[in-house]
């Protein structure tokens, strides 16, 4: 199992301390051996200013040896460098913490520099100190005071490295405090500045470089936001939307396609809302669809049982490879930190699909064959069965047959008017978005915003 | 007047000299004089004639023909053949027998109209069908061609003795005025677009010629502009007498003014060529001396270039010090490659290995010693001293010459020789193993600028060694890179430290990725990935190529990379095809087919003939030039097979799952749906001879269910021994023709049946159960196949919904809206250039299908659209996250 264990591949990608919870997961699922584990997070804490929890580490590592010297100078060191920029910092959060100033200040940021420098004498170095102390704060482990001052830092600073940076940061210790909500609020700011930060820069000369970062940025997002999107409530939809979308779908196929593991999951969970739910974009209706798509191109690349078995399902349709692969699957998924408590959900929806796609090639089915590929005791099977025909559109065309112990499905075919409906609906909408399009291009010719809200007005009409 | 006497008495100091130099100048002087004397008219071609014939008389005989009167008189007679010749036609010829001067008189006049005719439509370049013909690189004008000659009989008239003739300073004159204005016109631009860009040039060099010559007769122009009239008088004054004192002709110098100009110090020189040649004694003392002349005698039209060959050779001989010794070899091996100064022809291989031999050497001193330095720039130094590292600054002896361009000499000459050598005989075999000591040269003088680091010659020279060996098997790199751990001097990256040839590639790309030159960084890549086609790693080579967006750019290239983008995306193609991708095999061999031009678009061979346009002779020697040699082509032969095969396998199931006409139309691949008509419509088949026969009868049989036929045609074509795993592509082949069948079958006879038992068609196709199982499900999903599996019986329900004639058109009709709006927004995401587009629902199809369209414009002559179908959805998605980001994907 420990083959297809992504721990080792993702962290690169992550902070330093976004490793933390990763390796903590790995010291519970017990793929390898507790103490190379451990000694990983020793190694990991050594590079914080988390000096206490790197002597705690030390300890369990090697109880019997002293606990090195540097330690406690650094722990000085670091309690120092902490009076000193909070002393620096707490001159600017006094000022702002005025409920005049805070009235005062407005949307214009340069504006408002000017004013808390008229009035409170307050420069661009000052400010920038709110953001050396939120980025101690944040190595020593204080992620909340961290996300406090990098956001007021961001709210005054004009620099844009400094803030993107302290998106980052803010990013960071929301993930690390758990606070998803604003997390999935910073994530999408997040990544409006790396897209954005493409178009300006792309059209200056140096497009190479800008470019190059700009995956990195895009790659080290995608990596990120997994924390967010596993764990947020709506989270697996909005990765579907997210991941999805060219230009990320681009980056995970040219630079991790691992991510596909958690799109394929996400997908196999977002099942149901795929089924049922008529407010999920289309592109999440037919992720799997996507997906599989996608599986099959990267397929030299990457491959793990959770691909595998959308690949077997939807490309091979070999049902009994894809139920091999779903054991299989399902310990991985088991194992992993992001998916470990989609577990449940992820095989009762996986094995929704294998009948759905079985119900939809097959006219009549054995029902013992079928429990037997759904990993399922014969009664069990049968009342999986019946609800599984209960809750989809299936009803009307299966029935099963306790005699025979078969479930015969008919099949009407799909008449001609209904495909013909289906192939010109939305065709009007779609034509008004393009008269709308056209009556905004010659005023806006490439306006991002405009081009970007066009296909969701669009999506919805269909 | 004194200007003529002086050069009268010029001529006269030449005459001591004039018996040595005649061996040399005579044939010189001529030479260069024919095609400038060849007149547009055939009214002066006759004397033009004469003319030169004479003029090679004329250097030896020069001031002596007064006692020399027998081939005056000669020539006396020719001329007056040619007189009565022109009676006829020349009304202002009273006399029957004129002199040579009243002739040379006329021939000025005539010359002046002919000037001025050109001049009234502009034409400063008017070149006649003759000369276009015979001297092609001579690029004269009428008008300049005209002029030279009216300045040298005029210079004759002048060497006579005899005043300008008034007509000749009133063309200067106005002529002077006309090119002037001309060149005024010029500058405002009007006439730029009258105006070719040959025109532009002679009417420039025409300037610079018409101002030389006023300034020759300054003074007689001078002297008519004050009083036109007495000038002539005084000319007719003069002309009386002459015109009887001359019974003979006037020998004179035909020699236009600057090149009379020159004569004196061109005899000197060539003074001293002969006595040096007779004196030349091969001595370290006087090497540069002789290198010297040497020099100063290269490029020099009635230079022996054998005979300087062989001066440089002894002097190699005897040189003692590293400073002389890469002086002569510099020396040595440029005059090598002069040897041979015709375009079409190669080098004599000989003289070619000894250049290759000379290069090494010359490779080998200055590796060895780093105090000498051969570079293009250098500061001016004495060609005549010996020059040590002591004495120079910095301790580095620092002399003029280009290692880099010795080396891309020899490996052009290289291929040249191979492009005209017959490829089926031994000599060529022969020649091809010339290749390693190439090879070597070229790692060597890689190492040398490695040590030296020069940057830009360094990149240029890994191309080269790049481009010898990225096409190449594994073999024969090995084989070419075994003699370099021999040798002394190695570059940093040979085979033996890199262990397999894709490493050495690999990091020899590397390298070129880095460099500022973008056209060797394209070139590069695409060695790379034709290196990656090449060893079956379809995917990395697919990836590459998309993600390096030459297609998108290649059409700017220059025809040498478009050509090598052609090779990559072929070889792309039969590397899909070998690795069993049938599908993007054939999609990216579909372009090159359609266009019906293989051969040429691979630089493999000139279609005979072209419909649109006959080339010109320029143009097909351009396109010779062009032409890979025989041993870096891919076969045609097996090209096509290859892509027919793989249409038939996506083709055949595809005609047999359409039913309805309008849709049949639509074929995916045009050229082997031609084929295929072509041989329905055939009331005999014979037995299968050509690879296209076997293709086509092979397809019939899997219309028709037979997959094992067609399995077995498929198979006996001779030309898969080509291909370098035969055997496992034949298996390959065979497994899929399989599939294909099935799915032809069930798409041909499902009409027909209710139930089909799925043992029964796994026997037939000889496929295991679950393997039927799996493609009649994928059928069933894809809704290609109305169809269902009944489990506990183990057969197929077939589904028939037989369409009413309405249905159909009402589908018919629905598609084509929804493609027409589809088209419409592909219209509006151009007109808005986002590259998101602004509506990224468009789907695969859609894009797919305007990308198709865009291509097809934007096709240049020579390239074609690329890898398209599957990948290409794929590569649009790459388009808009990386821009071009090669380096780094590896």
């Amino acid at each position: 199992m420990a083959d297809y264990d992504l721990s080792k591949t993702i962290i690169p990608y992550l902070d330093r301390h976004l490793a933390f919870p990763l390796l903590a997961h790995l010291v519970e699922t017990s793929l390898f051996p507790i103490e190379q584990v451990q000694a990983a997070q020793y190694e990991l804490a050594k590079g914080t200013n988390m000096v206490d929890y790197a002597v705690s580490l030390f300890e369990q590592l090697h109880p019997d040896e002293e606990i090195p010297e540097e330690f406690s100078g650094k722990r000085d060191k670091a309690v120092s460098t902490n009076e000193r920029l909070q002393l620096e910092a707490q001159a600017v959060l006094d000022v702002i913490e005025n409920p005049d100033v805070a009235q005062a200040l407005r949307q214009d940021k340069i504006q408002n520099l000017q004013y808390l420098k008229d009035n409170y004498n307050l420069t661009l170095e000052q400010i920038t100190a709110l953001y050396n102390f939120g980025q101690f704060q944040y190595t020593y482990g204080n992620y909340s005071g961290a996300a406090d001052y990098l956001y007021h830092f961001r709210v005054l600073s004009t620099d844009n490295d400094l803030n993107t940076s302290a998106h980052w940061g803010k990013l960071a210790s929301d993930i690390l405090t758990g606070k998803w909500e604003t997390a999935l609020e910073e994530l999408n700011t997040l990544r409006d500045v790396v897209d954005s930060r493409s178009t300006s820069t792309l059209l200056t000369a140096s497009t190479e470089p800008a470019a190059l970062t700009q995956l990195h940025s895009r790659t080290w997002l995608v990596h990120w936001s997994l924390f967010v999107y596993f764990n947020h409530p709506q989270g697996r939809t909005l990765l579907l939307e997210t991941f999805l979308s060219p230009t990320y779908l681009n980056t995970i196929q040219t630079s991790c396609p691992w991510i596909l593991r958690y799109m394929a999951t996400a997908a196999i969970l977002s099942r149901k809302s795929a089924a049922g739910g008529t407010a999920a974009s289309s592109r999440v209706r037919h992720s799997i669809r996507e997906i599989v798509k996608v599986i099959q191109t990267e397929e030299y690349q990457y491959q793990d049982p959770v691909t595998s078995f959308l690949k077997e399902l939807y490309i091979e349709f070999d049902f009994e490879a894809a139920q091999r692969e779903l054991t299989l699957a399902d310990r991985v998924v088991g194992d992993d930190f992001f998916l470990g408590e989609f577990r449940e959900e992820f095989l009762d929806n996986a094995r929704y699909l294998i009948s759905e796609a079985y119900c939809r090639i097959h006219q009549r089915i054995d029902i013992g064959d079928l429990s037997e590929r759904l990993n399922l005791s014969r009664d069990e099977g049968e009342k999986w069965i019946v609800n599984l025909i209960r809750e989809t559109r299936m009803g009307a065309e299966a029935k099963i047959d306790l005699e025979k112990n078969v479930i015969e499905i008919h099949r009407s075919p799909l008449p001609v008017y209904q495909s013909v409906i289906e192939k010109t609906r939305g065709l009007a909408f779609r034509t008004q978005a393009l008269g709308t399009g056209m009556l905004h291009s010659p005023q806006q010719p490439q306006q991002p915003q405009q081009t970007q809200s066009q296909p969701t007005v669009v999506e919805g009409a269909r | 007047m004194s200007r003529f006497f002086r050069q009268a008495g010029d001529s006269d100091s030449d005459s001591e000299d004039s018996n040595e130099e005649s061996l040399t100048s005579g044939d010189e002087d001529a030479a260069p004089q024919k095609p400038a004397a060849k007149p547009a008219m055939s009214r002066f071609l006759r004397t033009a004639g004469s003319d030169s014939s004479s003029d090679s008389d004329s250097s030896d005989e020069d001031e002596s023909e007064m006692s020399d009167e027998e081939p005056a008189q000669k020539k006396k007679s020719k001329f007056m053949r040619g007189d009565s010749d022109e009676e006829s036609e020349d009304e202002d010829v009273k006399r029957v027998v004129k002199s040579t001067k009243d002739k040379r008189l006329e021939e000025i006049e005539a010359t002046g109209n002919v000037m001025d005719n050109a001049l009234k439509i502009n034409d400063w370049v008017a070149i006649s069908n003759g000369q276009s013909h015979s001297f092609t690189h001579f690029a004269e004008t009428t008008v300049i061609l005209e002029f030279d000659k009216l300045l040298r009989l005029v210079q004759r008239q002048s060497n006579a003795a005899e005043p300008l003739p008034p007509f000749f300073i009133k063309t200067l004159i106005g002529f002077e005025e006309t090119v002037n204005a001309a060149l005024a016109r010029e500058k405002e631009k009007e006439a730029k677009k009258k105006m070719n860009a040959t025109n532009a040039r002679a009417l420039n060099s025409m300037k610079q010629k018409v101002r030389k010559a006023t300034k020759e007769f300054e003074k007689e122009v001078r002297q008519y502009q004050n009083d036109p009239e007495l000038f002539e008088r005084e000319f007719a004054s003069h002309a009386q007498p002459v015109d009887a004192v001359v019974p003979k002709p006037k020998k004179s110098k035909k020699v236009a003014e600057t090149e009379s100009d020159e004569e004196p110090i061109l005899d000197d020189r060539f003074t001293t060529v002969g006595k040096g040649g007779r004196a030349m004694s091969f001595s370290p003392d006087n090497i540069f001396k002789t290198l010297k002349l040497v020099h100063e005698a290269r490029g020099k039209k009635n230079t022996d270039r054998g005979e300087q060959i062989r001066i440089l050779e002894k002097l190699l001989e005897v040189a003692v010090t590293s400073y002389q010794r890469i002086r002569v070899l510099l020396a040595l091996v440029s005059s090598r490659f002069d040897y041979n100064s015709s375009i079409t022809s190669y080098m004599p291989i000989d003289l070619w290995l000894s250049a290759q031999r000379e290069v090494d050497q010359l490779i080998t001193i200055v590796v060895a010693d780093s105090s000498y330095a051969v570079q293009e720039n250098t500061e001016d130094y004495d060609e005549l001293i010996e020059r040590n590292p002591a004495t120079e600054r910095e301790g580095v002896v620092r002399i003029r010459g280009s290692i880099i361009s010795f080396v891309d000499r020899l490996d052009d000459e290289f291929t040249k020789s191979l492009q005209n050598i017959d490829p089926h005989g031994t000599e060529y075999v022969d020649r091809l193993k010339d290749e390693k000591v190439l090879y070597r040269t070229i790692c060597r003088s890689q190492a040398f600028y490695e040590q030296t680091s020069q940057p830009e010659p360094l990149a240029r020279v890994v191309m080269r060694r790049l481009e010898h060996i990225y096409s190449k098997p594994d073999a024969v790199v090995s084989a070419l890179e075994s003699s370099l751990t021999s040798s002394e001097i190695t570059p940093s990256v040979i085979l033996a430290s890199s262990t397999t040839t894709s490493s050495l590639i690999h990091s020899l790309c590397i390298h070129l990725y880095k460099v500022d030159n973008s056209l060797l960084r394209t070139r590069a890549m695409l060695s790379h990935i034709y290196h990656h086609a090449l060893h079956n790693d379809f995917y990395t080579a697919r990836d590459m190529l998309l993600m390096s967006h030459l297609q998108e750019s290649i059409h700017s290239a220059d025809v040498a990379t478009q050509i090598l983008y052609n090779r990559t995306v072929v070889q792309l193609g039969l590397c899909a095809f070998r690795c069993g991708l049938i599908k993007e095999a054939q999609a990216t061999l579909q372009d090159i087919f359609t266009t019906q031009r293989v051969k040429e678009l691979l630089a493999q061979g000139v279609h005979p003939q072209r419909f649109q346009q006959q080339l010109t002779p320029e143009q097909e020697k351009a396109e010779r030039s062009r032409q890979l040699p025989f041993h870096m082509h891919i076969n045609t032969e097996l090209l096509e097979a290859a892509f027919l095969v793989s249409s038939m396998l996506v083709e055949v199931p595809l005609l047999a799952s359409i039913e309805s006409e309008e849709q049949k139309r639509k074929a995916i691949s045009k050229p082997f749906r031609r084929l295929l008509d072509f041989a329905d419509r055939q009331v005999f088949t014979g037995p299968p001879e050509s690879t296209r026969d076997h293709i086509m009868q092979a397809s019939k049989a899997l219309q028709d269910g037979e997959w094992e036929k067609c399995r077995d045609l498929i198979q006996s074509i001779k030309i898969w021994s080509l291909m370098p795993e035969a055997a496992s592509v034949k298996e390959m082949l065979a497994k899929r023709i399989q599939e294909q069948g099935l799915r032809t079958y069930l798409f041909t006879y499902a009409p027909y049946y209710s139930t089909l038992s799925l043992s029964l068609l796994s026997r037939t196709f000889s496929l295991p159960l679950r393997a039927v199982t799996s493609m009649i499900s994928k059928m069933i999903w894809n809704e290609e196949l109305s169809a269902s599996l009944d489990q506990s019986t183990g057969v197929v329900v077939l589904h028939r919904i037989e369409h009413s004639r309405p249905q159909q058109l009402a589908q018919v009709i629905a598609d084509k809206v929804s493609a027409l709006v589809e088209q419409n927004e592909k219209v509006l995401d151009i007109k808005l250039g986002g590259s998101g587009g602004w509506g990224d629902r468009g789907g695969d199809k859609g894009e797919k299908r305007g990308e198709q369209t865009q291509e097809r414009r934007g096709r240049g002559d020579r390239t074609r659209g690329s890898v398209r179908g599957g990948p290409r959805g794929r590569g649009s998605r790459f388009a808009q996250g990386l821009g071009n980001q090669m380096t780094r994907v590896r």
